[in-house]
């Protein structure tokens, strides 16, 4: 398990981000979460357009500049950095486009491929922003508190997945 | 300090080792989450119930002894099941989910650059949705635990589930050893390892 290695156990890395919890609950009386800060930034840059959005009570709770918000905008940019410096450690190389696309999609078209990762993405943070969290929120902080919400949300988002994987994409 | 820099400095710290590890797992690559989800790659399942399991024993700590309050999010079931189905969805074509996406881009990946601004899109969409959403389906609803239900400690259910899942993952794992979904470029595709041919059109030699 050195930081050069291209792949470590899944248990290792799963043992690291559970780990995670602790500095979150001591230090910011918060959950693991990844998908307000969306909230935070899209509402910021669309408040720059129309303001009215702002008089919508939920979007100006996740643009406030407080802690809570600021510390989980912090973190998703540190996964960037994160993977980054992984990815150059180990020496690992990537295509553009993941490989498995082609095959998935049915066409190595990358502007195809460009307008259903658009797509996906709307659809994705639409549903979190309903069900209030994503595989973090609800997933892994959700679950690990027993929350019974959290649990009917995970099995609705595999459930979900399953079904779209299944279906609207070809075998991998 | 003010808490404000706090939350900044220590989530971009947490961020990087979360990060980190999405990479060196290889969860977050495509082949992973679609392969998850077309049930023949099951590396997203070990990591996330990994996290779950060792969240789960944390927090049974912290909490147990009064360390920390619990920050469990209201139980909205029509909500739950609406918004996670469309999520769902969503992650399966992203083949990512929110916060892979960003280790995702990382790497270089470019379309999830897409993905991203396709979640920011969403997000905006919903917040102007939000005041008709919340009486039309969100609504409100208390914060449930199972071990509310149950009528035990939560430590103890904590613990009782990371035993369950140590032993669930026991079972996959010799089902299934992870070096095998990992593919021989690390990324979860497996095609090139599988017996059908990569380049079905190749002309007969």
């Amino acid at each position: 398990m050195s930081p050069f290695d291209k792949a470590w156990s899944p248990y290792a890395a799963g043992i690291l981000i559970g780990l995670l919890q602790i500095p979150a609950f001591l230090l910011i009386e918060t959950a693991l979460g990844a998908s307000s800060s969306y909230v935070t930034v899209g509402a910021a840059i669309a408040g720059l357009v129309d303001p009215s959005l702002l008089k919508i009570d939920y979007a100006a709770k996740h643009i406030a500049a407080n802690a809570k918000n600021l510390w989980q905008v912090a973190l998703v940019i540190g996964i960037a950095l994160g993977a980054f410096v992984s990815m150059k450690l180990s020496g690992a190389v990537r295509a553009p486009i993941s490989p498995i696309w082609a095959r998935a999609l049915g066409s190595s078209s990358s502007s195809l491929r460009y307008a259903v990762a658009f797509v996906a993405g709307f659809l994705m943070l639409f549903g979190a922003r309903i069900a209030d969290g994503c595989t973090s929120g609800h997933g892994l902080s959700g679950m690990a508190q027993l929350s019974v919400g959290s649990t009917v949300a995970v099995a609705a988002m595999f459930a979900g997945g399953i079904v779209t994987a299944s279906l609207l994409l070809r075998r991998i | 300090m003010s808490s404000v820099a706090v939350g900044i400095l220590s989530g971009a710290l947490m961020g990087i080792v979360f990060g980190f590890a999405l990479e060196k797992s290889r969860v977050f690559e495509p082949g992973m989450i679609v392969g998850q989800m077309q049930l023949r790659n099951w590396i997203m399942l070990k990591v996330f119930l990994t996290a779950v399991a060792t969240g789960a024993v944390v927090l049974a700590f912290l909490h147990g002894f009064g360390f920390v309050k619990l920050q469990p999010k209201a139980a909205l079931y029509a909500a739950d099941i609406v918004g996670g189905l469309i999520l769902g969805a969503g992650i399966a074509l992203a083949g990512a989910c929110p916060g892979t996406t960003l280790a995702q881009i990382g790497v270089g990946y470019r379309d999830a650059i897409f993905t991203l601004f396709g979640g920011l899109a969403g997000a905006v969409a919903f917040s102007y949705a939000q005041p008709w959403l919340a009486k039309s389906l969100i609504g409100t609803g208390p914060k449930l635990l199972f071990t509310d239900l149950a009528g035990i400690a939560y430590w103890q259910g904590a613990l009782a589930l990371a035993a369950v899942i140590v032993v669930i993952l026991a079972l996959i794992e010799r089902a299934r050893p992870w070096r095998n979904d990992l593919g021989a470029d690390v990324d979860g595709d497996v095609s090139g390892e599988a017996a059908r041919p990569r380049n079905r059109l190749a002309p007969a030699e």
